[in-house]
């Protein structure tokens, strides 16, 4: 499980943030204002640490303080380090920071990519043992629930959007000097502007990233795969993989029954994600649990050749028969995951449903995916499933959960819901040590 | 990589328990030219490891006269601020390495910027 995670987390998070990076470092990043605030909101001579700085936009804010930054990504963190920021490479799930050592951390827009709940726990944790007693981290993770729609499943895989930016002044951000003293003034400029351009924004998936930067003009269409989550994948016990039934992007283009067939596009989209982990598991002899909902690998091959598919049976074959499937069929779905990209993971087009005026946006996920199939033959060449991003995105509350459920060290001080994100606030209140001393 | 940032960096190879303070190895080394704010300096004293600063400014040969230990009332001690200033923020190791005390592994500084990064084994 372990194994499948980090490399999920290689294959669709940190290779694609090691081939976008340059991307980042235009104008569609900008800082958050509630961030912001908390940043300078710090006692003077205070230490922190933004902890997944990417390109470092955060590092900047506040001279009073001291900052540092660390991220998994070697492009972006130069780029950080060009700008005059103290920055380390390095894994949130092992920080290499000793105990209690920072008044402040940041995770913006991080946690959400790892992969499984019990990653993101550890992660958090981790940030929570770097913290003084009576210091405080602020989450941002993306949320489920947007304001014009809500994504219909949690774990999905966002496509790169590479269009370039809108002219504007932010190309001065490169010029900034190597010292961060002189950097400031130029920096509050582009900060000011950066506001203004934030307020015109028009995606409700309004945060840093590629969903923002539609404009009108832009006929891209914006996808998203679904996929189930690692976590109601595998079984923990007995490593069982589940497998849901197959479908390809073709198939879609017959237009499907309401419940029904939707029900069954939905259960396809786990098998891209599984398709990925596959090869790092021996086929098992267990399959599943009663969550799961199993086809013939066979579908695979026949939506291959792009005939419309009927809708897939998705009754469990039994175990033995899946058995021997499952052998033969790993090896050609990883290679035939490297050519085709996640295939069958159901697309949805949210550039459809915006040209419709958004008024579908609240509506209800069958409505809107018969929509979203009637065109998807474009977008397969727009996909590149190399730069496709793993995300885990949050229910309401569910950041706060973890944290008040699983780490006792971290009290919530504050949750709300800040374009597009959950943000939670919280104070370390006592240190793990301590705490099996009193025991 | 600042000495205030080393000061904070340990070893979090597995089964290590005293990775800290990491050696510093340096190849390349820097001294730049950093705003001397004294209420900052004084402020960061009391959260950086003392002993370890001292240890890491002799390392890089730029210890200079800087107290093994704390001098009373260093607030408003300019002086003794703008040394704990200089070593503190200004100079700056761009390439070498920190060691972990108890395992030995490197930790590679390429261009400013140490890899923390673990290998799988080490983690």
């Amino acid at each position: 499980m372990e194994e499948a995670a980090s490399q999920l987390e290689r294959d669709h998070v940190h290779s694609v943030y090691d081939k976008i990076a340059p991307y980042f470092n235009d104008s569609r990043y900008k800082a958050w204002p509630k961030v912001r605030q908390f940043l300078l909101d710090l006692e003077a001579g205070s230490i922190v640490a933004d902890i997944g700085c990417g390109n470092g936009k955060y590092l900047h804010i506040n001279k009073e303080v001291f900052k540092l930054g660390c991220d998994v990504c070697r492009p972006l963190v130069d780029f950080a380090w060009s700008q005059g920021h103290e920055v380390q490479m390095c894994d949130g799930l092992h920080l290499p920071y000793r105990d209690g050592c920072f008044d402040a951390v940041l995770s913006i827009a991080v946690i959400h990519h790892l992969s499984t709940k019990e990653r993101r726990i550890r992660a958090i944790k981790e940030m929570a043992r770097t913290l003084r007693v009576g210091g405080r981290i602020m989450i941002y993770v993306w949320a489920m629930e947007q304001k014009r729609r809500k994504f219909e499943k949690q774990d999905i895989f966002v496509p790169w959007n590479p269009n370039p930016q809108s002219s504007s002044g932010f190309s001065r951000e490169h010029a900034k000097p190597r010292r961060r003293a002189t950097a400031q003034s130029v920096s509050e400029a582009i900060d000011n502007t950066d506001k203004h351009r934030k307020v015109r924004s028009t995606s409700s998936v309004a945060d840093e990233e590629d969903l923002t930067c539609t404009t009108p003009q832009q006929r891209t269409q914006r996808l998203w795969f679904f996929s189930r989550s690692l976590d109601s994948v595998f079984d923990f016990g007995s490593l069982a993989i589940s497998r849901s039934s197959s479908r390809d992007l073709s198939t879609l283009s017959s237009p499907t029954g309401e419940n029904e067939g939707n029900k069954a596009t939905h259960r396809g989209r786990g098998r891209g994600l599984i398709k990925q982990v596959s090869s790092f598991f021996s086929p098992p002899s267990v399959i599943g649990s009663e969550e799961d909902v199993f086809d013939s690998v066979t579908d695979l091959h026949k939506g291959q050749n792009g005939s419309g598919g009927s809708s897939s049976n998705n009754n469990n074959n039994t175990p033995n028969s899946n058995g021997t499937e499952n052998q033969s069929a790993s090896v050609s779905l990883t290679q035939e995951c490297g050519s085709l990209a996640l295939p069958d993971l159901v697309p949805f087009q949210k550039e459809h449903l915006k040209q419709s005026g958004d008024e579908s946006d609240g509506g209800p996920p069958g409505k809107e995916l018969q929509e979203s199939t009637q065109s998807p033959q474009g977008s397969e060449g727009q996909v590149e499933g190399s730069c496709l991003r793993y995300y885990h995105v949050f229910r309401e509350g569910e950041l706060a959960e973890l944290i008040e459920n699983y780490v006792e060290e971290l009290h919530v001080k504050q949750t709300y819901f800040d374009h597009a994100n959950w943000c939670v606030v919280a104070e370390k209140v006592h240190s793990l040590c301590d705490r099996l001393i009193h025991i | 990589m600042k000495l205030l940032t080393h000061n904070m960096l340990t070893s979090h190879v597995k089964g290590v328990t005293k990775g800290y303070p990491l050696l510093i190895k340096a190849t390349e080394v820097k001294v730049n030219e950093v705003e001397f704010n004294p209420q900052f300096v004084s402020r960061m004293i009391p959260k950086v490891e003392w002993s370890c600063l001292v240890q890491a400014a002799e390392q890089l040969g730029h210890r200079q006269d800087l107290p093994g230990e704390l001098v009373p009332d260093y607030e408003k001690n300019e002086e003794f601020l703008k040394k704990v200033h200089r070593v503190l923020l200004e100079v700056e190791v761009i390439e070498g390495c920190l060691q972990c005390p108890e395992s030995g592994r490197e930790f590679p500084i390429s261009r400013g910027i140490p890899n923390m990064l673990l290998n799988e084994d080490e983690v």
